[in-house]
């Protein structure tokens, strides 16, 4: 192992150009055999056996349990999990059929779409504007502090980020003694509690947490556009609105159309932790999406068969729905996740 | 930029609407903050009249003092900072252990690995697999769960992969002729010219514990085992009752409650529980802009 030599003869796939020479199994157009090469590279199997067993144990193993969605689950038919799967009884679609009856559920579905949509069309485009408006500043250090005010409550846990909204916008919140005094409304508005509201309270939540964080993507699109290109527009006497909407639009439009299918690709996911921190019954019709369906279905009432049923029809969709807006990012713009 | 153009008269205007335009962002986004500092530290009055604003009324510092009291706050920060600091630490080495062989394009069996993290990053068996895997292991109300099942990020490691794989091939090279094994090279010559990339990806990791509150809320049923998202969380909702309790069970002196209100406590513990945040937030800000400009870059 310790000889230059034997670690040369290795072949191609670790001998560095500098010394192939030496080899003899260059010669070779076989790779070298499997067995060889793990006995003189067993250490790189090793580094990877304590992320393998977290990937089995934590990842491929409640897979197993996806088979609770087929059965009539009866967690006391057998002493462990595997052993009560195996003893309830097989009742194929049966499941999700029974869910698709329920109308919580379908709301649960239109709320995910509803809010889901709502945020893509007002959040999305929000972190593209203000990166133009920053990139185009030209004050460094007033740029550098608005930069470092707006990216800090990406860092607060949405516990954090709902306790600072109920605070102001509660009954004798800042918001509500602002509105009264302007006459604006007479009762306190509830905002946490009004079915009309809720949802664009999740939107701007949603919005205040993460729209300043989302900036750094674009504004590094932004560094990279050749600066020459203006120079030229200059040139040729564009004025900054066709600077604008000639270099600086199509230059960043790959990474804008990147994001958008990245967005659009986890639509089924429309803030699991936002909402189970920040929703109450007074508000499930409007705000119950999925996960938190499955959340209090699944474990909060027990309904084991029911909630695997919803979580793996969640699951695929959102596989077909990554996988699908992948392909499309591929062939619109030639970049994609993986 | 250095572009030279016939300034218009509209021009000036545009200008002074972009500050104007940041200006109400950053303020947006610090207000709402401001005003729950200020309220944590206004008198009772003052606060249920609803008349704090950005500055403290009646000032005081008894809802502090009454959150710092007993031992729950304390009790639930120490834990997560053990969370937060064990996971961050024993998240990024393996995380980067895994990375590592996928990152060498002579890794036999690279493809396989690789193609099995990416599916395990998009699908995954649900809550309610998850859940009976967890209590079948053992795992409930245990700190394991709050750790294990966050130990590797796919999209970290693919982070880590990719910049393993812009380092010069050079590098290793030449220890490899003097017959270092793998694990040597990365350990000794791979990690340490990472240690940027690491801090990075560890922050990452720690901030995810330090906020994580729906694996405590699923699994940690022990009060005295609740991390700081989980206690806050209960404060946040039952401010009132748990309030009541403390007075009842002699825990709190009632003359000290006389002067708080639920909506003051609230907003001392958030104001609390964000200090560690706002400490490290420099380097936070510094350590992740890099992170996420590297990825993009990659994608």
């Amino acid at each position: 192992m310790n000889n230059p030599l034997t670690n040369v003869a290795s072949g191609p796939d670790a001998a560095p150009e500098g010394i192939i020479l030496v080899s003899t199994n260059r010669l070779r157009p076989r790779r070298s055999s499997f067995r060889s090469y793990f006995r003189k590279n067993y250490d790189m199997y090793l580094l990877l056996v304590p992320g393998l067993i977290y990937a089995v144990v934590f990842k491929l193993l409640p897979l197993l349990g996806i088979s609770i969605a087929f059965v009539d689950y009866n967690m006391f038919a057998g002493s462990n999990p595997i052993q009560a799967i195996l003893k309830s009884e097989f009742v194929g679609w049966h499941n999700f059929v029974r869910v698709f009856r329920k109308t919580e559920f379908l709301q649960a579905l239109r709320n995910t779409f509803i809010i889901s949509f709502m945020k893509i069309g007002c959040v999305f485009p929000l972190p593209i504007v203000f990166a133009l408006i920053i990139h185009s500043v030209s004050a460094m250090r007033f740029k550098k502090v608005v930069q470092t005010i707006i990216y800090l409550p990406h860092f607060f846990s949405w516990v954090v980020v709902s306790g600072i909204f109920m605070s102001i916008l509660s009954s004798t919140g800042i918001v509500n003694t602002v509105l009264q005094n302007w006459g604006l409304t007479k009762e306190p508005v509830l905002f946490f509690m009004d079915q009309k509201i809720f949802r664009w309270l999740l939107v701007f939540t949603d919005a205040w947490k993460e729209v300043g964080w989302s900036t750094i993507v674009y504004l590094a699109a932004l560094t990279g556009v050749d600066q020459e290109l203006y120079e030229a527009a200059v040139i040729d006497g564009a004025r900054r609105f066709q600077q604008l909407i000639y270099i600086t639009l199509p230059s960043i439009l790959s990474t804008i159309i990147l994001m958008l299918v990245l967005r659009v690709g986890s639509i089924m996911d429309a803030g699991f932790g936002q909402i189970l921190v920040m929703y109450n019954p007074t508000v499930y019709k409007v705000a119950d999406i999925i996960q938190t369906y499955v959340y209090r279905i699944g474990l909060g009432k027990m309904d084991f068969s029911l909630g695997t049923a919803v979580g793996l029809f969640n699951s695929v969709v959102a596989l077909v729905l990554v996988l699908g807006t992948n392909l499309a990012s591929r062939r619109l713009t030639g970049k994609s996740v993986w | 930029m250095a572009i030279i153009e016939t300034r218009r008269p509209y021009h000036y205007a545009l200008e002074a609407l972009k500050y104007i335009v940041l200006v109400i962002f950053a303020l947006t986004t610090l207000l709402p903050f401001v005003n729950l500092i200020a309220k944590s530290l206004s008198g009772e009055a003052a606060v249920i009249s609803g008349r704090v604003g950005l500055w403290p009324l009646d000032p005081t510092i008894q809802t502090y003092r009454y959150v710092l009291q007993g031992h729950t706050f304390f009790s639930a920060f120490k834990v997560s900072v053990i969370i937060t600091v064990l996971g961050g630490l024993a998240a990024v080495v393996v995380t980067a252990m895994s990375a590592y062989p996928l990152s060498r394009t002579t890794f036999r069996g690279r493809k396989g690995f690789l193609y099995m993290w990416i599916f395990i990053m998009l699908f995954n068996g649900g809550m309610v697999p998850n859940y009976m895997l967890y209590r079948y292991l053992g795992l409930m109300d245990s700190y394991w769960c709050l750790i294990l099942p966050h130990l590797v990020s796919v999209y970290n490691m693919l982070l880590i992969k990719n910049y393993f794989e812009t380092l010069p091939d050079s590098l290793e090279e030449a220890a490899r002729i003097d017959g270092a094994n793998n694990m040597r090279v990365l350990f000794q010559i791979i990690l340490p010219i990472s240690l940027p990339m690491l801090a990075t990806i560890t922050l990452f990791y720690a901030v995810a514990y330090w906020n994580d509150y729906f694996t405590a809320r699923m699994y940690i049923s022990s009060l005295n085992k609740r991390p700081l998202q989980l206690y806050l969380y209960d404060l946040i909702n039952n401010a009132l009752q748990i309030m009541n309790d403390g007075m009842n069970t002699g825990s709190v002196n009632a003359d000290d409650l006389m002067n708080l209100t639920p909506e003051s406590v609230r907003a001392a513990a958030i104001t609390l529980s964000t200090i560690p945040i706002l400490l490290l937030y420099p380097q936070l800000q510094k350590y992740f802009v890099t992170g996420i400009v590297v990825g993009s870059v990659k994608g």
